[in-house]
């Protein structure tokens, strides 16, 4: 009787298993068919029943689709305005935490709070007056205007200082007795010690601005300057019904990230659980 | 999130020892030093966020079409948006797209996190795939989408070996939402699941075994461990999935581009559409404003609902 007992609750519980891998299985199926339709030629593309891997697979549809549009161009672009936003805000964003962390200045808490409320603020809501502004400094249809308005990101001011508030005060007045200079101090100091955080940072912004799409879309026109969101977009607006190789170039889109997640899963993540906050 | 507030010491008193000394003392140094490294990025935040959203107010108060100067009119541009139909559909899409897609997403999500804080076999495995969908850029989320809801694509020919009839999803105006709802969950299941599990990560596990050892049910433990450890992961997954799906642009831009007969044009393509193809920057700057402020007063009763009750008991 107990043993049957057991058994039952085995057998329920790899039922329960094989229900639960099933349905992580379909988040998976959207992907290996996107994947799998890059690989087919056009006719094929909706033969049943599904060749989930094409006998013959045609990679050169990656060669077509990426030869069509000026994509290496759209790879560059997207490429400058990701790096510069990273490491400019990253940077940036260390010294505003350090700042609002260890110095008691007039206005701390509230230009801090000021700053966290952004958080909140969907880019559309601001879409109008941030236009205008980058129109009026003459940054449209250039790299300043896709980079510069980016930085200003509150996900990361907020990252680093709750940080550096545990970095203890000791430490930086031993330093300072010892006559280190502040900006030495953050350097030799601060900055060694927040590695942990800054990587996180680096990793959540470098996967934003990748992605990112509204700016993008609102400020460039000029085709060579297009980042590679824009291109996978116009390419499928042009080639709508050449399903294979849309696909291919949403595969070329897929990559870089996907890198991203095999050598950085940690800091992946903890950047999204962290955030919460952040698209 | 929880801001943790400043341990603020008492000020230091202005030194009476001449500017010199003042200068070196531990006030000034806390005053310069301060601002030096919070300036730069502060100046961003003033011209980029602070400014714009200053900007966005007094601009829903004009007539602005960027070649003609503004001209101020009042509130008549918010009245013409409660008077406009197309804005009310839209208004109406976003909130089904918003509640349609946050209410389930809630609950699913939290599911997966329970799931996944299991000891399964192939955790890891299953996780990466699980997660694949939350590293896909949106416009290749976009894409695949619309090519799942192709009349010949993958969504009809599951439903077809189900026998059941195929749906034209994209040119249906009573099946778009449902289907863009679907598309939604994809992706932000596994998102919110992460958020999730982090808080379950979070909960010592001394917890559920001395409640076990006190002969708590499983159900129990639950109510009582598991969702009231969870308060503050809840709160900040209901207020940000509010936030991200009322947001949503590239899907309505790239699937349908607002179609069919305005079914999904949401109001981030709303306003997007009347700022820079109509070039009504006032109308636009009102949409937006009513947007913000819907989310802001959501916020705020949010927060306040969370902080009144009292733990479920």
């Amino acid at each position: 009787m107990l043993t049957r007992c057991l058994m039952m609750r085995q057998i329920a519980r790899a039922l329960a298993f094989i229900a639960f891998a099933g349905i992580v299985a379909m988040f998976f199926v959207p992907i290996v068919w996107m994947i799998s339709t890059a690989l087919k030629p056009l006719d094929r593309v909706f033969a049943l029943p599904i060749e989930w891997v094409p006998a013959d697979p045609r990679w050169d549809n990656f060669v077509t689709a990426w030869n069509r549009f000026t994509f290496g161009r759209y790879f560059v672009n997207s490429l400058v305005v990701t790096i510069s936003v990273t490491g400019i805000h990253c940077v940036l964003a260390a010294f505003a935490g350090y700042g609002f962390a260890k110095y008691r200045f007039f206005g701390n808490r509230l230009l801090f709070l000021a700053i966290l409320s952004t958080m909140m603020l969907p880019i559309e809501v601001v879409i109008v007056p941030t236009f205008l502004i980058v129109r009026d400094l003459g940054w449209l249809n250039t790299y300043q205007g896709l980079v510069v308005p980016v930085i200003a990101d509150a996900f990361g001011v907020f990252l680093m200082r709750q940080f550096m508030l545990r970095i203890p005060d000791a430490l930086i007045e031993a330093a300072r007795i010892d006559g280190a200079h502040e900006v030495k101090i953050f350097f030799r100091i601060v900055l060694p010690l927040s590695w942990a955080p800054a990587v996180t940072l680096a990793v959540f912004m470098w996967r934003e601005t990748w992605d990112a799409f509204v700016w993008p879309f609102v400020i460039i026109t000029q085709n060579d300057l297009r980042t590679l969101p824009l291109g996978i977009a116009r390419f499928q607006e042009e080639f709508v019904t050449t399903y294979n190789e849309v696909m291919a170039v949403a595969v070329i889109g897929m990559i870089p990230l996907a890198l991203m997640f095999l050598f950085f899963q940690r800091a992946f993540v903890q950047g999204i659980a962290l955030s919460g906050l952040k698209e | 999130m929880s801001v943790q507030v400043l341990d603020r010491k008492a000020r230091p008193r202005p030194s009476v020892r001449g500017l010199r000394a003042a200068l070196t003392s531990g006030v000034a140094r806390n005053q310069l030093w301060g601002a030096v490294f919070v300036l730069p990025l502060l100046i961003l935040f003033v011209v980029f966020k602070f400014y714009p959203m200053v900007q966005a107010f007094w601009l829903s108060l004009n007539d602005y079409d960027l070649l003609t100067p503004p001209r101020f009119i009042g509130l008549r541009n918010y009245v013409r948006l409660v008077g406009d139909p197309l804005f009310r559909q839209s208004a109406g899409a976003t909130a089904y797209y918003v509640i349609g897609t946050c209410v389930p997403l809630w609950v699913l999500s939290l599911g997966a996190a329970l799931a996944f804080n299991q000891a399964i076999p192939a955790k890891n495995i299953l996780r990466a795939a699980f997660f694949m969908p939350v590293i896909m850029p949106a416009i290749v989320v976009a894409i695949i989408w619309k090519f799942l809801y192709h009349p010949y694509g993958l969504v009809n020919t599951g439903l077809q070996a189900l026998g059941l009839a195929g749906v034209d999803w994209l040119a249906d105006s009573a099946a778009v939402m449902p289907a863009f709802i679907l598309a939604g969950e994809w992706r932000l299941i596994p998102y919110f699941m992460i958020i999730y599990l982090a808080g379950l990560q979070a909960i010592p596990h001394e917890y559920y075994e001395a409640a076990a050892i006190d002969g708590a049910s499983s159900v129990q433990r639950f109510r009582h461990i598991t969702l009231a450890l969870l308060r503050p992961t809840i709160l900040l997954v209901i207020i940000v999935s509010v936030i991200l799906t009322s947001k949503v642009f590239v899907n309505a831009l790239v699937i349908t581009n607002g179609g069919p007969n305005g079914a999904t044009r949401v109001i981030p393509l709303f306003i997007y559409q009347h700022a820079f193809t109509y070039f009504k920057m006032g109308l636009a700057s009102a949409a937006s404003v009513i947007l913000l402020l819907v989310l802001m007063i959501f916020t705020i009763v949010q927060l306040w609902l969370f902080s009144e009750t009292d733990e479920p008991a």
